[in-house]
């Protein structure tokens, strides 16, 4: 907090270049932007592939049911095999070929194509390379916490030098305006509060940039004025011309690479504070200065608690508890931190599907759980039809427009007297407060109603893509409680707002759309140090560690995170069990990252006492909550790290259901004994069992 | 204006020596188009084309095409930019090097180059494409082929002498480059999709499991 970041002094640049330089990386954030749209498009596409059948540890795990269809195959197996990726059986409808001859499951295919596609084979690996190359004994630092956060593994140098221009220029308009920009500035408006909060909040590349665009143009501003002088002076985008650096009045341009020191700024520093805050690592490779700021003893922040003594007794004890995986619902007395409530609302709705589940086909979870259940609150009405509608953005006025225009093949509320008499009501989530409620009117006595009426909202360009558009139909009961008819989810991150047209989509049940949408990523790294079988001795290390062996979880930093917070933040925390015990001996905790939905927590978790054999045997549960002091914790997320074979001693449990690059990650921890896996994995919306 | 239509982002950076031609090779790729006018690149700027990849892998699965968007990074040779100039090179996933064949010295640069890449590119050992430009300029050469092949062996890249004046070349040496992209791109998600059998003992179910899998899979 208190050291001066890092800088890149590009001082000896004039006017013109910077100006120059200035064009190009707006136009890199242009191509920035569409590729973070794209990528959040393909990672949505990834979770409706994933929760259309993956069939999670051993929620009813049958050697004869395919894990992707769920299609009973038969006794004789001819056409199941083990994915060699996943460890699911899976049936011959449901493997593609790789392009090295072999196959693999659907779902392992398109995490493979994914991580091409986004980029991030390339990312992944140049964090690993530049936290090693820090790291001359990373061992022990991993278990500090550094004071710079190793960064956003996309962000790019284009990047962090556009956003401290951009910041230069603030500051420089908010303070006194520099003679040099004197003669061009317009008006010295600074940028008003309400809009640097909204700022602060966002998060996601493409809503920073919109802002910081708004910014611009609201500002009438340097930017502007200065892109134009540039593109006077260049004669077209192609053929430029010669700027030489003579006569130029040299302004500093100071590029700091790193600022750690974003939490504790004023107001209008957090925006660049997590990207910013972000590349130190690499960064600090790049820019060699300093290589010692690591470990201040005050920055130290660990948890270390020795398992053995309760490990064995409390197995057996704990496992019947295994059956609601969902953290909290253990309703440990100590748990002051989590939303129970809310916990057992989700585990509610999962047993309720899955019981229903257990009868039906699964094949048509496709739609996801058309049926709602009876332990819903919401009527037992057995949801159908479509709802028909089209949205657009006025970016001027800031006004969502929404159009409802009719309704398809609805269920009857009232089986009896087939009568529904339906009407639209609309959220803006995370937003589900009165004033964000919009409804239409009610059409009396149709299942197929017309409404050609107008939803809207007026929302900010730059939180637009943080929002989920919910629409919900009910059956408006004059005397008794509405009914639930259906609904949809859309979440505004990929919607394409370029071209207006009606959108038809099939209603489905409440509580889908947890399951269907991006909630962001964890990147954590694991290390496994095995005993050493020479006892003491010659090793330098105590001899504890020594007998038995520990597991090391460096909680690096989470991505993307859900916005719960008023301003479109969280203030979030890790937790971490090492299942089955789930009991104050394995829960670890990072500190609370105010105010970010891109945390570095930077923090270890350390369990001792594990014996190489207890990693099979063993599932590390990760959750990210939303700290909330007057009321209970928010669950944002979690991921479960482990060998996802679905049984533990021998006996099926539902919390072995790991898969995928929580189920790699593991592996690659195992495989290398005493050094650092890293992955970066997607949160999973609910710890629920087989989701 | 990019829509995002793509399979693939695909980041190449070009770096050399001031005055090789890294800019007009540029130019001669993205648009087919000869500029012999030296103008000095301030800093950094970029490029953008759009191609056609075909993954012409062994698989079954030969014939597949892909549409690559590619951000074509060009940088500043010049000393005084040098700073700016390798901090982007970590964001770049392939490198086309270059010198200049009429320059003897720009050669001699290509070592310096090199170990700057290693130390701030992605990898220690990234994707480059060695390149010796103005192939057309015959009778100024002073780099003969046979000492920069030499060259590009030691470091194991290809090497390609192009011409941005007519085009020899430059194509064929940024395709190049792309597919040894592609291909580590899949070498990379093979290798973490696909963890060997856990080795420690102790995981007989995992590893039967495995075993079977890979029988059948072959």
């Amino acid at each position: 907090m208190t050291q001066n970041p890092e800088m890149v002094n590009l001082s000896y640049l004039s006017e013109t270049e910077k100006d120059f330089i200035l064009q190009v990386l707006q136009r890199d954030e242009e191509l920035r932007k569409a590729e973070d749209r794209r990528i959040r498009r393909l990672k949505n596409e990834l979770l409706d592939i994933r929760r259309k059948g993956a069939k999670r540890g051993s929620q009813r795990y049958s050697d004869r049911t395919c894990a992707r269809c769920q299609q009973n195959v038969g006794r004789l197996l001819p056409k199941m095999n083990t994915c060699r990726s996943c460890n699911h059986l899976v049936c011959k409808d449901c493997r593609m070929e790789t392009s090295t001859g072999g196959w693999k499951c659907n779902v392992c295919i398109k995490e493979a194509e994914l991580k091409k596609s986004t980029g991030d084979w390339f990312y992944d690996q140049r964090v690993n390379r530049f936290a090693n190359r820090l790291g001359s004994d990373l061992v022990r630092i991993s278990l500090r916490r550094k004071p710079p956060a190793p960064g956003n593994k996309r962000e790019t140098t284009a990047q962090t030098l556009l956003e401290y221009s951009q910041i230069n220029e603030q500051k420089a308009r908010k303070g006194q305006k520099s003679p040099q920009e004197r003669p061009k500035g317009t008006g010295g408006v600074t940028g008003s509060p309400d809009l640097r909060d909204q700022r602060s909040d966002t998060e996601s590349t493409e809503q920073m940039s919109i802002s910081s665009y708004k910014m611009d143009s609201k500002r009438s501003t340097p930017t502007l004025s200065r892109r134009n002088s540039a593109e006077k002076m260049s004669t077209s985008q192609d053929g430029r011309k010669i700027y030489g650096p003579s006569g130029a009045k040299v302004d500093t341009l100071t590029v700091p690479v790193r600022s750690r020191d974003h939490h504790s700024d004023s107001e209008g520093e957090p925006r660049l504070g997590h990207r910013s805050g972000g590349s130190a690592d690499e960064s600090d490779a790049i820019f060699k200065k300093n290589p010692r700021r690591l470990l201040k003893p005050s920055d130290y922040s660990k948890s270390v608690i020795d398992l053995r003594p309760e490990e064995k007794p409390q197995e057996t004890h704990m496992m019947g508890d295994r059956s609601k995986s969902v953290p909290g619902l253990n309703a440990e007395m100590d748990e002051e931190d989590e939303d129970i409530d809310n916990l057992v609302e989700i585990h509610r709705m999962t047993t309720a599907r899955s019981s229903l589940r257990s009868g039906t086909s699964t094949s048509t979870l496709g739609s996801m759980m058309s049926i709602y259940s009876e332990a819903g609150d919401f009527g037992n009405v057995i949801v159908t039809g479509e709802i028909m509608f089209s949205m657009k953005y006025d970016g001027k006025t800031q006004i969502l427009s929404v159009v409802v225009k009719e309704c398809r093949n609805l269920a009857y509320a009232d089986d009896v007297k087939h009568r529904s008499n339906p009407y639209v009501k609309s959220y803006l989530l995370p937003e589900k407060s009165r004033q964000g409620k919009r409804k239409t009117t009610i059409k009396r006595n149709t299942v197929n109603p017309l409404y050609g009426e107008t939803l809207q909202y007026i929302v900010p360009e730059s939180t637009l893509h943080t929002r989920t558009l919910q629409l919900s139909v009910w059956h408006h009961d004059r005397f008794g409680r509405n009914t639930f008819l259906g609904e949809v989810n859309v979440p505004l991150n990929s919607w394409n707002f370029d071209v207006v047209m009606d959108e038809c989509l099939p209603l489905h049940g409440k509580g889908t759309a947890e399951a269907s949408t991006y909630k962001g990523e964890l990147v954590v790294s694991l290390k496994y140090i095995p005993p050493s079988k020479s006892t003491g001795g010659s090793e330098r290390r105590k001899t504890k560690t020594d007998e038995t062996g520990e597991l090391q979880v460096w909680i690096k930093e989470a991505k993307n995170l859900t916005a719960v917070k008023p301003g479109g933040t969280s203030d979030s925390f890790v937790k971490g069990y090492l299942l089955p015990i789930k009991s104050r001996n394995t829960k670890r905790k990072t500190p609370v990252m105010k105010k970010s939905l891109n945390p570095h927590y930077n923090h270890t978790f350390v369990y001792n006492g594990i014996k190489p054999e207890d990693l099979q045997n063993t599932c590390l549960e990760l959750t990210v909550w939303d700290r909330e002091p007057l009321s209970s914790n928010d669950f944002l997320g979690g991921v479960r790290l482990g060998p996802g074979t679905g049984v533990y001693n021998g006996q099926p449990v539902d919390w072995m259901d790991s898969t995928g690059e929580e189920l790699s990650l593991w592996t690659k921890m195992r495989q290398y004994p005493g050094s650092w896996a890293e992955g970066s994995i997607q949160l999973r919306p609910s710890m629920a069992k087989s989701k | 204006m990019t829509d995002g239509d793509y399979d693939y982002l695909i980041k190449l950076l070009a770096l050399g020596d001031s005055g090789v031609g890294k800019t007009t090779f540029l130019y001669r790729y993205t648009d087919n188009k000869f500029n012999p006018k030296f103008i000095t690149t301030v800093g950094i700027d970029f490029r953008e084309k759009r191609v056609i990849y075909n993954n012409a892998g062994p698989g079954a699965t030969q014939g597949k095409s892909f549409k690559v968007h590619l951000q074509l990074w060009d940088t500043a040779g010049q000393e005084r930019f040098r700073s700016l100039t390798t901090a982007f090179f970590r964001d770049a996933m392939g490198f086309l090097l270059m010198f200049d064949l009429t320059s003897q010295q720009s050669f001699l640069n290509v070592r310096n180059w090199m170990s700057q890449l290693q130390a701030n590119a992605y990898c220690e050992n990234p994707d480059i494409v060695l390149i010796g430009n103005k192939a057309d300029l015959s009778d100024q050469r002073e780099v003969n082929e046979r000492q920069a092949k030499e060259l590009a062996d030691k470091y194991g890249i290809p090497y390609f002498e192009t011409s941005a004046a007519t085009g020899q070349n430059v194509e064929k040496s940024v395709d190049t480059l792309l597919d040894l992209i592609m291909k580590r791109m899949e070498q990379c998600v093979d290798k973490t999709q696909v963890p060997d059998a856990v080795n420690g003992g102790n995981s007989g179910k995992l590893d039967e499991a495995k075993a079977g899998g890979r029988k059948c899979a072959c």
